[in-house]
């Protein structure tokens, strides 16, 4: 029995967890854990807060790699055997249809995630200093959901996935300048073909989860940093904390940081020159709790939360599978992946404006919107113009693929979607 | 809080059991495990003993498939239709039934979709029928199914399918190529045929187009042929089989090795006697065909059959539009072929040929093999509707010598025309006549105007 | 032990069994998903050409199939697996000694397939070579027969 203890403690190398040593030490001797404070505060995790959408994003990715790893196992990326891969996974590989489906939905949902997370975010104002940067990095992590959206597209190779990333990488190519050359460098060649389903793999499956991966690590690392999840507005209290100066390393000069009147520093914040807890005051520090098992709990439940949904899903809605991709027959309308869809309706109105000033744009725009929104406060009152600005942009973009998916027929003509058009290709 | 939280993760779990194992139920109950199940109790009946009974009963499920490495192919109908090889199956219940009447073409060496059509890597019942969005090629009805054998039987008559035969006959006879293309041969008013039968029409579609074109293709250039039933059905037949794939070849590289017979016919069927000669009898325009194998290597000879004037500059030998087999049996026909031989050849000929004839011969067989006939009719008469071209229809070619001379009729020949309007405001017509120029050789079309003033019918008025 | 204590206690252990099971049966459907359900493989039992396509004496090795055909004069067919039983490589009969070589360790074979020298557990496998109905010479390698067995044509 003391040995099996001795092994346990061996293992763990924490007091107990009824202690709140132990309950801490959990979290700062785990690698896995100690991405987390070892106390949080309760007001940050409420879920009408943040609905937990990056940590439900951060789920959904961690489904798409343990199925995509399961599909690679059946799938060669060169046509027209990915194509019979597809049929095979359908039709005699154990389970194929549904961790096909699991892949499929989650990188859906994904995409959706990520962009309602964008908007929290955005509503919130908690992309402000000093989180300015943090935005940065999620608007590079929702382009790469969008890149694996988009490369994962095209490995069934079905008309649907054919046709899909030719419009899409047409859009790129007007791009002026360097259009051709990153339509041909993305293709391989001057068409979708062979070469273009091989590099589209590579980067589904090794470039882009790796760079996701990167870009997660140092996302979570500077949220860790920055205090964990942001303050929900409500509880935003008028700022009124002193400032003390205290004992720094020889040479260096006094570094004066916010402190509240109960919290003491430690080495790491003096040498960060910030405290951990942005301003603790003393009826905030009642609020804090340890992270177990109070934040534990709470991504567990969303984690099975999320697991499940996609699971309902995946058992009752069949990923679509549609004829081999045919060069020579373009079904009409052919549609880029619903996401884009926004996109190809502004490209019919102008290549150039539509496909890729527009966008280019909005990415810049998105960037750079907390080093443009200067104003410091987070309170919604004192920022009615730039929440009517941002909610006409996001209006505007779904409006756009509503179009683009709905109301678009044959001849990309607008046609409601309750009209049965017959006969579209011939 | 706390509590409800933890409930609600342990009820997830619960829902996440549940879901995982329907999800593997589900996959582990396929439709085609019954029908194995199915069949083995079948079987089971036959065995004399409880022993033998009990072991056909154990044989594991598993799906079985046929694979047709050369076609890209995978059939796993015969994971279902599992008694299609065993004759004691003949009165069995579908799908277990016996396929009689096979011959040669056993299942586990041909497939199944290759004839069938329908979905061959499925297997569900109705996906592999091929009767479920997104796939193109549903099984073929048993009126249509023995199209199928002219995918790979291209040349010479089919054994029990006449109506391929009647089919590639009316195609050459009525001018089809005129607006279609086929295999690189013929116009391009309509679309080409080479693959039609890839195109994976529904049959029935096929044949009420041929009865009447605008019937199921609104607006459709193709006139209206007053074909009969019988021959819109060789038709249909014909188009089925068309499909591009070389099949053919592929599983006569399995079995079939195209032999002398088949190009003595061939030899006959193209006239190669209006020019060659086998030691010395023949005509004398081309070379002695006499030890030609001897003298060139096979590859030569195919070359020579596919494009002679890529092998030999300057040579008067019309390329000929003949399958790989085709040729390899023509080549083993001249590997054998003896001046007794071809005697016995002339001898089913009429009458002998002066070189003049010849020429005519020669623009006969282009007027047929590039389809003029159908426009311009299998006997220069014309008559084929086109709306608001002069006189509402193709003219007839029977008295062109009335307004035109020869040279005018080799430059329209070689440069095309637009037909002059009836109407100048109305549209276009639907037909016109192509340019022949990249098609046909200055040669060629001479003959084509020696073809066609050997028809002109003379005027009847005179002095 | 109260009504709160029982109803917590079975919540959370039912709970608990439920998430150990779904993780189990998540990873056996995945170890069954990797179980590859058809296989595109060359099939075990083929057909190798007529009688008189082999010669009598010396061996004709067939690579893609990785056997040794063997006709003698007067006793007929015999078809030897070329993968030695060790760790799979293909042995090499040499005419001069009229044995199996394998080049990964050394192992030796008799001409009867049986094992001469180095680490092969056991002889060479010899497989059923019949006469299918269409006159061509058909090999089982599912059907291991002994060294002595042989089909006269």
């Amino acid at each position: 029995m003391n040995l099996l203890q001795e092994i346990w403690q061996s293992i763990v190398r924490r007091d107990s967890l009824s202690t709140d040593k132990g309950k801490s030490e959990l979290v700062f001797l785990n690698v896995w854990l100690h991405i987390h404070p070892a106390k949080v505060k309760k007001e940050n995790m409420k879920f009408r807060h943040s609905f937990y959408l990056g940590f439900i994003t951060f789920f959904l990715f961690l489904i798409l790699i343990t199925t995509g790893i399961a599909l690679m196992c059946y799938y060669r990326p060169y046509p027209p055997q990915a194509y019979q891969d597809m049929k095979d996974l359908q039709f005699v590989v154990f389970m194929g249809p549904f961790l096909r489906n699991m892949h499929r939905w989650a990188a859906h949902g994904m995409v959706v995630c990520v962009f309602l997370h964008m908007c929290r975010v955005f509503y919130t104002g908690s992309y402000k200093k000093p989180r300015q940067f943090n935005w940065v990095i999620g608007v590079f992590l929702l382009l790469l959901t969008l890149g694996l959206s988009f490369t994962g597209y095209l490995l069934p190779w079905d008309q649907l996935a054919y046709w899909a990333i030719t419009v899409g990488t047409n859009i790129g190519s007007y791009a002026p300048l360097i259009g051709g050359q990153v339509r041909e460098l993305l293709l391989g060649g001057h068409s979708v073909g062979e070469a273009a389903l091989l590099r589209f793999y590579v980067l589904h499956v090794a470039v882009l989860p790796s760079l996701v991966i990167l870009l997660t690590i140092v996302h979570f690392w500077r949220v860790r940093k920055d205090g964990g999840l942001s303050r929900p507005v409500w509880k935003l209290k008028p700022e009124r904390e002193t400032l003390v100066t205290i004992g720094a390393p020889a040479e260096a000069a006094p570094l004066t940081v916010k402190a509240s009147t109960t919290k003491t520093y430690g080495l790491m914040e003096v040498v960060t020159g910030k405290p951990i807890f942005e301003t603790v005051s003393a009826e905030e520090e009642e609020d804090t709790v340890f992270s177990f098992p109070y934040a534990f709990v709470r991504e567990a439940v969303t984690l099975m939360a999320t697991v499940t949904t996609i699971m309902v899903m995946s058992l009752f809605l069949n990923a679509p599978l549609e004829e081999l991709a045919n060069p020579a027959k373009t079904p009409n309308p052919a549609k880029a992946p619903w996401y884009f869809l926004g996109l190809q309706e502004l490209v019919s109105h102008s290549a150039l404006l539509g496909g890729v000033v527009a966008p280019a744009l909005m990415v810049l725009a998105l960037i750079a919107i907390p080093y443009i929104d200067r104003n410091p406060s987070r309170r919604p009152r004192d920022r009615k113009w730039v929440l009517w600005l941002f909610t006409i942009f996001v209006v505007a973009n779904l409006v756009l693929i509503v179009i683009g998916t709905f109301f678009r027929g044959p001849g990309w003509a607008l046609v409601p979607p309750w009209v049965h058009v017959v006969g579209g290709a011939e | 809080m706390e509590r409800r939280l933890q409930q609600l993760f342990f009820a997830l779990s619960i829902l996440a059991l549940v879901l995982i194992v329907a999800a593997a139920w589900q996959a582990n109950t396929p439709s085609w495990k019954t029908y194995q199940h199915n069949f083995l109790q079948l079987e089971a009946q036959g065995e004399p003993n409880a022993v033998a009974k009990a072991a056909v009963l154990a044989t594991p499920p598993e799906i079985h498939q046929v694979m047709l490495t050369g076609l890209q192919r995978v059939d796993r109908c015969t994971t279902c239709h599992l008694g299609v090889e065993d004759p004691t199956m003949k009165d069995a219940p579908e799908p277990f039934r016996y396929h009689a009447n096979l011959g040669s073409h056993i299942p586990s060496k041909f497939g199944c979709t290759i004839c069938h059509g329908g979905q061959g890597l499925a297997t569900d019942k109705e996906a592999a029928h091929g009767k479920v969005a997104f796939w193109p090629n549903p099984l073929l009805s048993n009126d249509y199914i023995r199209a199928s054998c002219g995918r790979c039987h291209k040349e010479g008559d089919v054994p029990g399918v006449p109506e391929l035969t009647e089919g590639r006959r009316l195609f050459e006879s009525q001018g089809c190529r005129g607006c279609h293309k086929l295999n690189g041969v013929g116009g391009s008013i309509g679309p080409d045929l080479t693959a039609e039968g890839a195109n994976h029409r529904a049959p029935e579609w096929l044949e009420q187009h041929f009865l009447t074109p605008n019937a199921v293709s609104a607006g459709s250039a193709m006139p209206n042929f007053h074909f009969t039933r019988e021959q819109a059905r060789a038709l249909t037949y014909y188009m089925l089989s068309l499909t591009s794939e070389e099949m053919g070849s592929y599983y006569s590289s399995v079995r079939v090795i195209p032999g002398p017979e088949y190009g003595r016919k061939l030899f006959e069927e193209k006239n190669c006697i209006t020019c060659h000669n086998v030691g010395g009898v023949g005509a004398k325009t081309g070379p002695d065909l006499m030890g030609v194998t001897t003298r060139h290597s096979l590859e030569w000879l195919d070359e020579q059959l596919v494009n002679p004037e890529l092998v030999y500059p300057g040579s008067s030998m019309p390329a000929y539009d003949l399958e790989p087999n085709a040729r390899k049996a023509l080549v083993a026909y001249l590997n054998s072929a003896t001046p007794a031989d071809i005697q016995l050849l002339l001898a089913h000929k009429n009458h002998p040929l002066t070189p003049e004839d010849v020429g005519i011969e020669a623009g006969k067989a282009d007027f047929a093999r590039f389809g003029c006939a159908g426009c311009h009719g299998t006997e220069l008469q014309g008559g084929v509707p086109n709306p608001n071209a002069q006189g509402g229809e193709v003219p007839s070619l029977l008295h062109l010598s009335d307004d035109y001379t020869k040279d005018e009729v080799i430059a329209v020949i070689r440069n095309g025309r637009a037909p002059p309007l009836d109407n100048t405001a109305g549209p276009t017509p639907p037909l016109y006549m192509p340019s022949w120029k990249k098609v046909l050789s200055d040669e060629d079309i001479n003959r084509l105007a020696d073809f066609l003033w050997s028809k002109q019918e003379k005027k009847k008025e005179s002095w | 032990m109260n009504r709160r204590t029982f109803f917590k206690l079975s919540w959370g252990t039912v709970g608990l069994a439920a998430l150990v099971s779904a993780i189990g049966v998540s990873l056996a459907a995945v170890v069954r998903f990797l179980m590859p359900s058809v296989f595109y493989e060359p099939p075990q039992a083929f057909k190798i050409g007529t009688p008189g396509d082999f010669a009598f004496g010396a061996p004709q090795f067939l690579v893609e199939e990785k056997i040794y055909v063997f006709h003698d004069r007067d006793k007929g067919f015999s078809v030897a697996s070329a993968v030695c039983t060790h760790l799979g490589c293909t042995v090499a009969h040499f005419q001069s000694d009229e044995k199996f070589h394998c080049p990964c360790h050394g192992s030796v074979f008799a001409a009867d397939g049986s094992v001469q020298h180095g680490p092969a557990p056991r002889a060479l496998d010899w497989f059923e070579v019949t006469l299918a109905r269409d006159g061509q010479l058909r090999v089982d390698k599912n059907k291991v027969v002994p060294p002595t067995y042989r089909l006269m044509v």
